[in-house]
């Protein structure tokens, strides 16, 4: 969500109130208009429903360990007002729960921004991958959300990309610029600058559902190492 | 004009404004999907526009090469952003002329979903998939609302709330090894008019 768009929305909120204040407490309703209050009606209704949609999507959306997601997108009698505000927080045409989750991240557990300039991991712990009937995913773009030219050609991993296990069943994954000391195995490579993350569950299982299952931090484990 | 009362205009003014207020919130779906309305019927991705009923399969080579350029005028909403997990096959539905015949191929368990879009409200009103109706071949009629013929026999109906529906179907891609294969797929998932 860009900044820009924030305060424009934010200015949008303000002169709405500033106009509703005025309205019923500063204003000598002796002298106005019909037309002055139908203009003003439409136009106030319509700017209070675009800042309402953006902080009912704020509030409604979650943030777990810096992964962002919002529950209920897409289903058939979601409520007026769940379906506004992902229309202008989450748009486009969003999958069911049940068919499949998606969270977003460009921080990490420490609400920092992700960047190349330090090396983070994402520790799955022994039997917490996402249980899943269809498959899940971690990719990676760039802060612009595009794909970024990497040695391995690798632009995400997941239950299919044969990510090595620790030897009590963990998992931990590498998001860093170079090849980790373990190995290429669990190492998605991340851009110079800031990045984003996607991670996906398709099929999800009830724990993912329900929220029991929580997407595991993205944790900074140190700065970029060798040469750039 | 001016009103005999001088709250009435507090009272007009909260009328028209509470009437914008819930206006704009129930229309917000359908003005965020108006552009992919726009970019599926009028702009397209690499063939030009794609026509209204019919479905189009990203193509291969724009799903094997992460980087290739979309052609000039393509559409950029279609894509999902990074996405290395499903072909995408998307169309434009307008029931409102009669019903059509989804076919689905045989996916061999291959994971796949047929997202059907009420394109009024943004909410998925079906699935054909393999979570849904599992993986084998078939046939479906989409029909509008007020569509009030008889479905072929054997024939399973999907009754769409609006003549408005947007689809997305995601296919499946286990790797780039795999992807002709899924895409040979993709383009056998097929919407035909129901010919009586």
């Amino acid at each position: 969500m860009g900044k820009t768009y924030t305060y424009f929305i934010a200015a949008v909120g303000v002169v709405c109130a500033y106009f509703l204040v005025r309205l019923v407490f500063f204003t000598d309703l002796s002298t106005r208009t019909v037309q002055s209050d139908v203009v003003q009606g439409i136009l106030i209704g319509a700017g209070l429903a675009l800042v309402t949609a953006q902080v009912y999507g704020r509030l409604r959306g979650t943030r777990t360990n810096g992964w962002l997601t919002m529950r209920g997108c897409g289903l058939p009698g979601n409520g007026m007002f769940l379906r506004a505000a992902q229309a202008w927080v989450f748009t486009g045409p969003i999958a069911s729960p049940q068919e499949a989750m998606y969270w977003w991240a460009n921080s990490d557990g420490d609400a920092r921004r992700l960047s190349g300039e330090h090396r983070y991991v994402m520790h799955f712990p022994p039997g917490g991958l996402p249980p899943n009937d269809g498959f899940w995913s971690l990719t990676m773009g760039d802060a612009r959300n595009r794909y970024v030219p990497n040695v391995l050609q690798r632009y995400h991993v997941g239950d299919r990309s044969g990510l090595v296990p620790n030897d009590d069943g963990s998992v931990d994954v590498y998001l860093q610029t170079t090849a980790p000391d373990g190995g290429e195995a669990n190492w998605l490579p991340a851009p110079e600058g800031g990045f984003i993350l996607w991670f996906r569950v398709y099929v999800p299982g009830p724990a993912v559902l329900d929220g029991t299952f929580a997407v595991p931090p993205v944790v900074r484990t140190g700065e970029r190492t060798g040469e750039r | 004009m001016r009103l005999s009362e001088p709250y009435l205009h507090v009272v007009v003014f909260a009328v028209f404004c509470v009437a914008a207020f819930l206006v704009t919130t129930y229309l917000s779906p359908r003005l965020m999907l108006l552009p992919y309305k726009r970019g599926i019927l009028s702009k397209g991705v690499d063939s030009g526009p794609i026509p209204v009923n019919t479905l189009y399969v990203q193509p291969e080579r724009l799903f094997a090469d992460p980087f290739a350029e979309l052609p000039p005028g393509s559409t950029k909403l279609l894509s999902y952003g990074t996405n290395r997990d499903t072909l995408y096959a998307i169309g434009w539905l307008d029931l409102s002329h009669g019903p059509l015949v989804l076919h689905v191929p045989e996916m061999s368990g291959r994971y796949y979903s047929v997202q059907l879009t009420d394109a009024s409200r943004n909410t998925n009103f079906a699935y054909v998939g393999s979570r849904t109706t599992g993986t084998e071949a078939g046939d479906y009629l989409l029909t509008g609302p007020r569509w009030t013929g008889e479905a072929p026999s054997g024939v399973a109906t999907i009754v769409a709330p609006t003549n408005a529906v947007l689809v997305a179907a995601r296919i499946f891609v286990a790797d780039d090894q795999d992807l002709p294969a899924a895409h040979a797929l993709a383009e056998q998932i097929r919407l035909t008019p129901l010919t009586s």
